[in-house]
């Protein structure tokens, strides 16, 4: 099979937002639009973890968006890539310990590339992007799917989802 | 047919932020709806009073919404400026004025683009985020920073404009400003786009009235509501600025309301830009806050409320902000009911929440 090349080609985009101020998402926005142009990559954005590779997650992960993130991370067929946009994905950022904050994405899923800044500029995002493509091809190349499938589920607490 | 219930969000790809809409349908038509906020709450208005002085506070409310950073900044600090008893100069006035009408232009053209995408207009999406760019080159030129700004301080603003950069942002918005009235046209006499917001969702005066919807909505019903008209923290009557309205009400109407207003700011920035005046762009402040006040700035969504309260020490007692899209959600609630689901995601956008704004 040349699954993995054509993961390659076109890498699909979940985007949630767990909390961040807006900035983030309009970025990935501008970064849609013509003068950036992130489909260059083959790249969309598709509302559906089902079929979606890379998961971009944006803001410090709120505790009434900890459970939905959980969710759509267990949802998305491996391979998949993880994307913390942000300062505050990155552990919480001016909204660290705040009382309804879960201070970044790391503390709820695994996380692959970090983008900083706040915002990131769109070149930076597209950079992110760029780099967990290649490292979606890796992943593609170890497992097919998840072999210590309730080690991990153990580990995110997700028994009842 | 029985009744369907269909989610709409929290996560769903014509949503940039979560918030969730539970629609129950009969044949496609909704016939009751249930409204979930509160997924972007993070603690703000607390961690205001408990967290960060006086000083650093404006760096924490920027944060609260992306879009339009520089209002709640301006809304902060001309609370505190009222109560440290500062006198700005009329240059750092003129060029907050920019920076704020800069950013209602960006603001507004993502809104417009993204009711485009949602009712299937691809093209016009694409062209209007293209010139959305051009804003924001311009404001990154101005202020450093795509989005996040931080542009307003205490006693002025963060950075002069030169004779250079002025002449090359004139030169720009002037390109930049037939495009825009042909965007204008094209909102206002394609067909296909008509098909499908002429007529939807619409809002009459008296329940505009009813409901206390503000900004454009509020405008486009013919509503003639606008904090910069009715309250003066800027010398808007110096540059230029038209309250603009619309009759009709429905999505199309909330759209041209905002292409009215993206042309009058830019008019606006024109303006500043050839009448600049001279002087110092910051002063140096004393004291401490002490003392109650409020403020009403104008967001690109609508009047934005800031409540200050302090007691002379560095930490304020109690911040208060009321935003625009809190007062603009309870009218959606009655609109949908009888609407089709097909327009529900046109007119949700048509009303450019903003969550991370309501929830804070």
């Amino acid at each position: 099979m040349k699954l993995n090349k054509f993961r390659k080609k076109s890498p699909w985009i979940l985007h949630y937002n767990t909390g961040g101020c807006n900035g983030c998402d309009i970025e990935i926005l501008a970064s849609l639009a013509p003068k950036y142009d992130i489909e260059r990559f083959g790249a969309l954005n598709k509302g559906n973890p089902k079929q979606a590779d890379i998961l971009l997650v944006t803001g410090p992960v709120t505790k009434r968006c900890k459970d939905v993130l959980r969710r759509l991370y267990l949802q998305m067929p491996e391979p998949k890539v993880v994307v913390a946009m942000g300062a505050c994905g990155h552990g919480g950022g001016v909204f660290r310990n705040f009382y309804h904050v879960e201070n970044g994405v790391d503390n709820i899923i695994p996380v692959d590339v970090w983008i900083p800044g706040c915002a990131p500029r769109p070149e930076a995002l597209i950079d992110g992007i760029v780099e967990a493509i290649e490292i979606l091809q890796t992943k593609s190349k170890e497992k097919e799917y998840i072999r210590n499938h309730n080690e991990i589920i153990d580990k995110l607490g997700a028994k009842d989802d | 047919m029985g009744k369907i219930t269909i989610p709409f969000g929290s996560q769903h790809v014509a949503l940039p932020e979560p918030v969730s809409f539970l629609f129950d349908t009969q044949n496609e038509i909704i016939s009751d709806v249930h409204v979930n906020l509160g997924y972007v709450h993070r603690g703000i208005e607390k961690a205001a009073i408990t967290k960060f002085d006086y000083t650093n506070l404006a760096f924490l409310l920027t944060r609260v919404c992306g879009l339009c950073s520089i209002t709640h900044a301006s809304g902060y600090i001309h609370g505190l400026e009222y109560l440290l008893n500062a006198e700005i100069s009329k240059r750092a006035e003129y060029l907050r004025m920019l920076v704020i009408e800069l950013d209602r232009m960006h603001s507004h053209l993502l809104a417009n683009g993204h009711v485009a995408e949602v009712v299937g207009y691809e093209n016009l999406f694409m062209q209007t985020f293209r010139y959305r760019e051009k804003v924001m080159e311009i404001l990154e030129r101005l202020t450093g920073n795509r989005v996040q700004f931080d542009y307003y301080t205490i006693g002025g603003v963060r950075r002069d404009i030169d004779l250079e950069d002025a002449k090359e942002i004139k030169k720009e918005l002037l390109e930049l400003k037939p495009k825009l009235e042909k965007l204008t046209e094209f909102f206002e006499t394609d067909y296909t786009f008509g098909l499908k917001t002429k007529n939807i969702g619409k809002i009459t005066k008296e329940m505009a009235l009813e409901y206390g919807v503000v900004g454009p909505i509020a405008r486009a019903s013919g509503v003639k509501t606008d904090a910069r008209a009715e309250y003066e923290y800027l010398p808007y009557n110096e540059i230029g600025y038209k309250l603009q309205t619309r009759k009709d009400g429905d999505v199309l109407a909330r759209n041209l309301v905002r292409q009215d207003e993206i042309l009058n700011s830019l008019e606006m920035c024109l303006n500043i830009l050839d009448n600049l005046p001279e002087g110092e762009i910051k002063v140096k402040t004393k004291g401490r806050p002490k003392g109650e006040v409020f403020v009403r700035v104008e967001a690109p969504r609508g009047e934005c409320f800031y409540y200050l309260k302090g007691n002379g020490s560095k930490i304020f007692e109690r911040v208060r902000i009321r935003v625009p899209t809190y007062a603009n959600l309870p009218i959606l609630k009655d609109l949908f009911i009888g609407e089709k689901y097909s327009d529900a995601q046109a007119i949700v956008l048509s009303f450019d929440p903003c969550m991370s704004c309501t929830a804070r």
